[in-house]
């Protein structure tokens, strides 16, 4: 199996000197398997050089098939659908899978996001055929040869993880989530944070528990986490609420799940190069797990680890 | 007046080393002017921006500026929900756009914080007070901000409209005025006499410069100029100085250099050798 990410960064895409060497682009990573089709997971503004890679092949004849694996629908994960080349090919065939929700079939979210005043090119214009499926947390289903599971995370309107398994080699990816600890965040907006540490409603801290048991599961074993760690432990301590982990946090969950190696990911958009570097470093001498911080044009092969700068 | 370019991007933020002289940021200007701030469009470049107003008063909500959105595609408002001094209490925004009314425009900007998209979930989460004006599509209209005398007009963009702005300054000894012109997509034969009138005799120019004349032929429907309309309209419109932005996403610096050199040429070629031409790039700063 082998990952390559296609962008790294959270919430926002930042372009500029200080990120060129990890990557100005918001989440997106592409997994290959062999004998099965390209799952893509996330689609932020990463998907678009992807796409341009993929027309390349088969997607510009119009004979690809691709799955797409939605984490959440927060715009840093989706925002670059409308500008992904093979979906304007007709004879291409998408799957888009996320979270069901309780008020809007999934297709309607997605195509919102390219409705009239904001795109000018709408939904219904989309050349490719794409199909939509709605998970619900704890979902099993199968893409080719490939196993996928999913399990719901803490994160403002909910996101999932994916663990996808195939021949012996498995991925989790687990983005965007704040730690199992603090605050319980849902449906609702959350005006004032709770301080970490304050004690916890006995019902909130027992959805948690279960919560990180769900994640433990899902990254047991696993040869390689992406895992959200947007955060230093000082931003986290004044955000708890906004839903995102520090690289302690992806570390702990990874021995937990006996994993074996970790890529810090979903960066935060104000992190330079030279920060994340020394935030690598620090993290190494905490862990014995192999520790790498995700970056564009890098690819991992699993279960190997062997990793490779491409293109 | 000062004006300083935070992003000359167009579509979508296009990061990586290819951009890093003209810059990988959606639109936005920021219009220092002596009467207050006016911030023209509300893409990426906007966070940049936001960034150096919180070391002044914006920092201590103590801060005033309009924003002018030319029209609500994603490249013209995605960086508004990522603007720090919009989360201080205090500081107040005016924001104009396209919009039959108030409530349109609000609701246009609610849509992309609706919580299905954004962890803010509504306008009314953020600390500063803000204020939407709507521009009547119906007709040309004029007004005041922060001193400045605000004309607008609608050109056409694609399968919808954009908001063109002419800014003048009163400087004592006469005006000074900047018009900013993003994503226009005129019909054959240029841009309409009342686009012309909006555009005429601005010391400088800011205008929709997407594409190579080629790339534009071949894209008709999206509705952005090339450098090729850029020029036609400095030229037509008597202007100062051109400067070029809304970079298509795909081009590398080199590219725009090219394009830079070619409007040049052209300019020369049409009898407007005397007017100075800029392509705009992120901290680049003018003075009018």
């Amino acid at each position: 199996m082998k990952v390559r990410f296609w962008g790294v960064r959270g919430s926002y895409p930042v372009p500029g000197i200080g990120t060129n060497r990890y990557g100005g682009n918001t989440s997106c990573v592409a997994v290959r398997a062999d004998g099965g089709p390209l799952i893509v997971i996330d689609a932020g503004t990463g998907i678009r050089k992807l796409g341009k890679e993929m027309m390349s092949g088969e997607f510009g004849e119009g004979r690809g098939v691709a799955h797409l694996l939605v984490s959440h629908t927060h715009w840093d994960h989706i925002q670059g659908l409308p500008f992904f080349a093979p979906m304007y090919q007709k004879g291409n065939r998408f799957h888009v899978y996320a979270r069901q929700r309780d008020d809007t079939h999934l297709r309607a979210v997605f195509a919102s996001q390219t409705d009239s005043p904001y795109f000018p090119v709408p939904f219904d214009k989309v050349q490719a055929d794409v199909g939509f499926r709605e998970l619900v947390e704890g979902a099993r289903f199968e893409i080719g040869p490939v196993k996928v599971s999913c399990t719901r995370l803490n994160h403002p309107w909910i996101a999932m993880a994916y663990r996808l398994e195939h021949e012996g080699a498995t991925l989790a990816y687990v983005t965007d989530t704040a730690p199992f600890r603090d605050i319980l965040i849902e449906q609702e907006y959350i005006r004032q944070p709770p301080r970490p540490g304050d004690p916890l409603k006995p019902e909130d801290a027992a959805k948690l528990q279960e919560m990180r048991d769900g994640v433990v599961r899902l990254c047991e074993g696993a040869d390689l986490v992406i895992y959200d760690t947007q955060f230093t432990p000082a931003e986290y301590a004044s955000k708890p609420h906004w839903g995102h982990s520090c690289p302690e946090d992806a570390i702990e969950i990874a021995e937990a799940a006996g994993a074996k190696s970790v890529a810090l990911f979903h960066h935060a958009p104000e992190r330079t190069d030279d920060e994340l570097d020394k935030i690598l470093d620090e993290c190494a001498g905490k862990t014995r797990l192999s520790l790498v911080a995700a970056a564009e044009s890098l690819e991992v092969e699993l279960p190997s680890l062997r990793a490779t700068r491409v293109g | 007046m000062e004006i300083v370019f935070f992003g000359v991007r167009g579509s979508i933020p296009a990061p990586g080393p290819e951009t890093n002289r003209y810059g990988g940021n959606t639109s936005c200007v920021a219009v220092e002017a002596k009467g207050g701030l006016v911030i023209l469009d509300a893409g990426t470049g906007l966070v940049n921006l936001g960034k150096t107003l919180m070391a002044g008063e914006f920092g201590r909500g103590g801060g005033t500026a309009a924003i002018l959105i030319t029209h609500a595609h994603w490249d013209h408002i995605q960086g508004f929900p990522f603007f720090p001094p919009i989360f201080v209490p205090g500081n107040r925004f005016t924001i104009y756009g396209p919009g039959r009314s108030a409530t349109m425009l609000e609701g246009i900007l609610e849509g992309q914080m609706n919580p299905h998209f954004s962890p803010l979930y509504t306008m009314r989460n953020l600390g500063a007070e803000i204020e939407l004006a709507a521009i009547n599509l119906d007709e040309d209209e004029e007004f005041i901000e922060s001193g400045l005398i605000v004309r607008s007009h609608q050109n056409p963009h694609g399968s919808t409209t954009a908001l063109a702005y002419r800014l003048e300054e009163d400087v004592g000894a006469g005006t000074r005025v900047l018009v900013y012109a993003s994503d226009a997509g005129y019909p054959e034969g240029g841009p309409s006499e009342k686009a012309l009138r909006l555009y005429h005799g601005a010391d400088v120019l800011i205008h929709d410069a997407t594409y190579t004349p080629e790339d534009r032929a071949s894209r008709m429907s999206r509705g952005s100029s090339s450098i090729a309309d850029a020029a036609a309209c400095a030229v037509r419109a008597e202007v100062k100085h051109l400067v070029l932005t809304h970079f298509d996403q795909d081009y590398s610096d080199d590219v725009v250099d090219a394009l830079a050199e070619r409007c040049r040429r052209l300019l020369d070629e049409q009898g407007g050798s005397h007017i100075q031409l800029t392509a705009a790039r992120e901290g680049l700063r003018l003075a009018l």
